[in-house]
């Protein structure tokens, strides 16, 4: 039954976007109506036709509507969007920070710091022998802090680091062009482009009013990171059976391409909720990781067998994006909150 | 997080409760300082439900209107948890520092 304080306190709930309304309005219609009536009929009646939203419920309400205009905070599919990203940055910092360990623990282990023994000669490395190596094994540490101050919530402080630790590459990578000692590789501009600027720049999707960061997981991933992917290809270049490793890019292209495949079975299955975040993120993972593979391809243009072989890697990552692509697409029609069960009363 | 979804968190936490519900817990938790117009209340559950802290529990009829109730997540529990550590850590600091200026502010201002 709609009376005239619901449909009068219904005609203020248009000023949120529809999206909002149709998530909330009747929510808000039953929990005003609430704070109105008595339970007596006849008190209830009177109310009805006289009582009407207070000038504070109406402000209320119209605030809400112009942060949301304003901001729009939540659409599914804005929703969807954010926190793709920010899982897509945090996978791109697991990259920098696993690359980090490794470099750490190979100088531990060079130095014998921990009163380890002599590495084998293949993983020593060398004492930094200019200003550049020790800025590169500075920057590379700094990623590991940049990792783990973006999980622990320093949202801020992150950005300063990375926005820091990437200027170095670029300086790197401008003095090289500049002095023409050699001519520098697509495949190094793409890197710093797409792993350190773009990375840099999404790192903004990390703001106040972003869900946290679920720590454990992504802390875990870190040392499961460096055991699952560093240490075989350590291994492998220890036992000299590396040469069929694909290159950095096609390394990345197939661990995204795994990842798809790991997260295919939830992504098919209608009751995982939220999945479809994940599928958008490892989409947008698969993209740079492609973009990255088709960049460097020009560093094999003598070659191709290698050349074929980076095709090869490209179509592995877009069949395996084919998997989680429909339930990408899900994910930014659905609403975040789930609803709730009926019961009787 | 704000004092609003503090309130509300600390509203839910032991039991679901629908939206006029919680205005009302709400208003006797912070003894009449904090009185939510609906429109607050719902930006609040809005974002809280975004950031996986509250769920929606169950709908019942009342006076021919729907009531949905909302519950914490383990997340909505373990973050008001969080939230109810750093607001009691903070509120000792500021007792101790407190303290000690007392009689320092006393004996500046005498």
């Amino acid at each position: 039954m709609s009376s005239n304080l619901e449909r009068r306190y219904r005609r203020v709930l248009r000023l949120l976007p529809g999206w909002y309304r149709e998530r909330w309005e009747d929510d808000m219609a039953a929990a005003f109506l609430d704070s109105w009536l008595t339970g007596d009929p006849a008190a209830d009646e009177y109310i009805s036709k006289v009582a009407g939203p207070s000038s504070a419920e109406v402000a209320s309400v119209a605030g809400l509507a112009v942060r949301l205009h304003l901001s729009g905070p939540a659409t599914p599919r804005r929703y969807a969007w954010g926190q793709a990203i920010r899982r897509a940055v945090l996978a791109l910092l697991l990259v920098h920070a696993v690359l980090g360990l490794d470099l750490l623990v190979l100088v531990t282990w060079s130095r014998r710091l921990l009163g380890l023994p002599a590495p084998p000669p293949m993983l020593a490395t060398a004492t930094p022998g200019g200003a550049w190596d020790v800025v590169y094994y500075v920057v590379s540490f700094a990623w590991l802090v940049i990792f783990v101050t973006l999980i622990l919530g320093r949202y801020r402080m992150a950005r300063i680091l990375a926005a820091l630790a990437i200027v170095p590459g670029l300086v790197a990578l401008l003095q090289a062009e500049f002095t023409r000692i050699m001519p520098v590789p697509f495949g190094s501009w793409a890197w710093w482009i797409l792993f350190n600027l773009v990375l840099v720049l999404a790192m903004t999707a990390f703001h106040p009013g972003a869900p946290p960061v679920a720590r454990w997981p992504w802390l875990l991933a870190l040392p499961a990171g460096y055991l699952l992917v560093i240490v075989p290809l350590l291994t492998l270049r220890e036992t000299g059976d590396s040469a069929w490793v694909p290159d950095l890019a096609g390394q990345c292209c197939l661990l995204v391409a795994l990842a798809c495949l790991a997260h295919a079975p939830r992504a098919w299955s209608r009751r995982a909720a939220g999945s479809g975040v994940w599928s958008l993120a490892l989409i947008l993972l698969a993209a740079i990781a492609g973009a990255y593979r088709m960049v460097t391809l020009t560093n094999y243009l003598y070659d191709p067998h290698l050349i074929n072989v980076g095709l090869a890697e490209l179509l592995i990552v877009l069949a395996a994006v084919a998997l989680v692509a429909p339930d990408a697409a899900r994910a930014q029609a659905t609403p975040t909150l789930p609803r709730p069960r009926a019961t009787a009363a | 997080m704000t004092g609003q979804a503090f309130f509300v968190l600390t509203a839910l936490a032991d039991g679901p409760r629908h939206g006029y519900g919680i205005v009302g817990e709400v208003a006797e938790l912070s003894q009449g300082r904090v009185r939510l117009k609906i429109g607050s209340l719902y930006g609040v559950l809005d974002r809280l439900a975004d950031e996986s802290l509250i769920e929606p529990d169950r709908e019942e009829a009342h006076d021919g209107r729907l009531r949905r109730y909302y519950r914490l997540t383990q997340d909505g529990r373990r973050a008001l948890a969080e939230e109810a550590e750093l607001r009691a850590a903070t509120a000792r600091v500021v007792r101790a520092r407190l303290g000690q200026a007392g009689p320092a502010a006393a004996g500046t201002a005498g």
